[in-house]
């Protein structure tokens, strides 16, 4: 990297310049991944899993990196918010306002570990692994007294246009594509709601509000000398970080066909890992690469799992463990590169 | 105008490890005036900051700002009259926003922040008029990161910052201390500049004797928590740094005061 003076005085043309290198990287990595998939014989039903989780990871990018607030509220909030969407929609509502509320559920936990945080000063790491004890008993509670709620047979956002789709798909591409069709839709219909969901919190972060959210993570003591509330700024920023996780199972809900009370387990170190995943193969720097890339990487993350689930053909119950090994690799891999680095570096060679 | 009235500070009350920060204060600093305060290590000089500022709430006593009563307003509320310049040069702006993104929030300063556009067009040619005046460059440079500028930058732009709203007052922690002497000197030109232009009540926290001298209209001295005395008037114009030391001996109250604290 060469900052050169007059370099430094364009700055229109580095922001431009640094928004090249970003799209070149996701270039690179779609074909990269893409060639994984064909050759590794990756079902695409995982891009569909990933984009159903991908909200999840923007929680986790919204409170650790945004908000600099250790939460773990995530894996209460995406549970909670399948369970309500589940229930409402098997009491007869329409899928989208069951979603909506899935945000609100998730919102409400997040305030919970705010509100425990600022009146108690507990710090998040303990408020929240608080409000994920209690969020167990309030998503049972949500789910009727049921730790698991089918919707076989009601209307889900993927099942209302599945049929249609089916039909126009194999008219148009023929007979082979009867399999795919509800990985396709899927993939369709969760990419657009992502999009839609990453366009308003673009929108959010580039208001004054959403400047101070994060300002407020980088530097609380001059949000307050700056005169604005930084525990306000907590407030809305969890809020929205955890109804984004609650959207999250909503999805996932939709998606499997059911809502179970320990939906959410690990999912804390999975939004984590698609964060940092993002992070190194991307390099982010603005707002919206920086949600991007936390899409990104939940959706790698999603891909490398079915990939090495495929090649080493394991059974679905070592799901757990695989997930733990992507997640030391995602981590562990940068640290142990840079180590190499200056190994290199003292030894020459 | 700035009153402070029987102000008392106690930290751990009750316990050995009693401190009396501030004790029994009063100051009145009139519009347009400029304070400097010095003191040796534990004087209370920067508890007496946190007080007026808000992040240290008083056991006793009265402030206000303007007439009004503002000894129990929390922090962020007293930051809409009340600019604010740390030593560390790292507390006053925000990494990882950039030079243009940490103006705007100072911008937001005095009334709340909304869902308006962060980063607005119309404060540009602002910005860009506030930063020429420092002759830093930096108007060029309002897309740059924070974290990439040197301590003295980001000190001048945290001046900036705190006066851009144009504050009742402005408090400075010692806010050149952790500068090279050629950005200390930038920064401090750039600070009687801003204080002229915009007729602001300062109270400064140095301890350069020489800074305490030339700077402002008041010279105030602490030790233990109290103002051992004020120079103003005729007797601050024509003070030098070796009359300060040497009032600074005559105090000879047992405590265990030495040029090396002072001069620290």
């Amino acid at each position: 990297m060469t900052a050169t003076p007059s370099a430094a005085n364009q700055p229109r043309a580095s922001a431009l310049g640094a928004n090249r290198s970003f799209i070149l990287r996701g270039i690179v990595l779609t074909i990269v991944v893409a060639g994984f998939m064909s050759l590794g014989n990756v079902n695409i039903g995982a891009i569909g899993q990933g984009l159903g989780y991908a909200l999840a990871g923007v929680t986790v990018f919204m409170t650790f990196r945004v908000l600099g607030f250790v939460d773990l509220t995530v894996d209460g909030a995406f549970p909670i918010g399948g369970a309500a969407c589940a229930i409402l929609i098997v009491n007869g509502h329409s899928p989208e306002y069951a979603m909506l509320m899935g945000f609100v559920a998730g919102a409400l936990t997040g305030l919970a570990t705010a509100l425990i945080d600022i009146i108690f000063k507990i710090e998040g790491l303990l408020a929240s692994i608080i409000v994920i004890t209690a969020a167990y008993t309030v998503t049972l509670h949500v789910m009727a007294g049921k730790s698991n709620i089918p919707l076989l047979g009601e209307e889900t956002l993927i099942s209302r246009y599945s049929k249609d789709f089916r039909t126009w798909l194999v008219e148009q591409f023929g007979d082979q594509m009867r399999r795919q069709s509800t990985n396709l839709l899927e993939i369709i219909l969760f990419g657009l709601i992502v999009l839609f969901v990453l366009g308003i919190l673009y929108w959010f972060l580039r208001t004054e509000f959403g400047l101070a959210i994060r300002a407020t993570g980088k530097n609380p003591q001059m949000v307050r000398a700056t005169g604005l509330n930084h525990n306000l700024m907590i407030i809305v920023g969890l809020m929205v970080a955890n109804g984004l996780a609650g959207v999250a199972g909503s999805l996932v809900v939709q998606q499997f066909g059911f809502a179970d009370v320990s939906l959410g387990f690990g999912l804390i170190v999975r939004g984590l890992a698609a964060v940092i995943i993002g992070e190194v193969l991307l390099r982010p720097r603005t707002v919206g690469q920086l949600l991007i890339a936390a899409v990104t990487g939940m959706l790698v993350f999603d891909i490398s799992r079915a990939w090495i689930f495929s090649a080493l053909d394991l059974p679905t119950t070592d799901i757990q463990f695989v997930s733990a090994l992507v997640v030391l690799a995602a981590l562990g891999a940068p640290r142990l590169y840079d180590r190499w680095k200056s190994y290199r570096q003292r030894f020459g060679g | 105008m700035l009153s402070l009235d029987h102000v008392s500070v106690t930290f751990n009350a009750g316990t050995p490890n009693e401190v009396r920060a501030l004790d029994d204060i009063s100051l009145l600093v009139e519009d347009g005036e400029f304070i400097t305060v010095i003191g040796s290590n534990g004087a209370g000089k920067s508890t007496l900051f946190n007080v007026i500022s808000g992040a240290v709430e008083p056991q006793n006593g009265r402030i206000e700002l303007d007439r009004e009563d503002i000894t129990y307003w929390p922090e962020h509320r007293r930051s809409h009259d009340i600019g604010r310049v740390f030593q560390d040069p790292r507390l006053g702006t925000c990494p990882g926003l950039t030079i243009r993104e940490n103006l705007s929030l100072a911008a937001i300063h005095g009334r709340s922040a909304g869902l308006r556009r962060d980063v607005k067009k119309a404060e540009e040619a602002w910005f860009f008029e506030q930063l020429e005046r420092q002759h830093l460059g930096l108007e060029h440079r309002l897309d740059a990161d924070v974290a990439l500028l040197s301590g003295g930058q980001r000190q001048a732009i945290t001046l900036v910052m705190a006066t851009l709203t144009k504050p009742k007052l402005l408090l400075l922690d010692e806010h050149t201390a952790a500068l090279d002497p050629n950005a200390a000197e930038q920064v401090i030109s750039l600070t009687q500049e801003l204080a002229q232009a915009n007729d602001l009540c300062v109270v400064m926290i140095t301890h350069s004797m020489q800074q305490a001298c030339d700077l402002g209209d008041r010279v105030i001295m602490m030790n233990r928590g109290k103002i051992v005395f004020e120079i103003a008037g005729e007797e601050r114009r024509s003070l030098k740094p070796a009359d300060l030391i040497d009032r600074f001996h005559s105090l000879q109250d047992g405590t265990e005061l030495s040029d090396a604290q002072l001069l620290a």
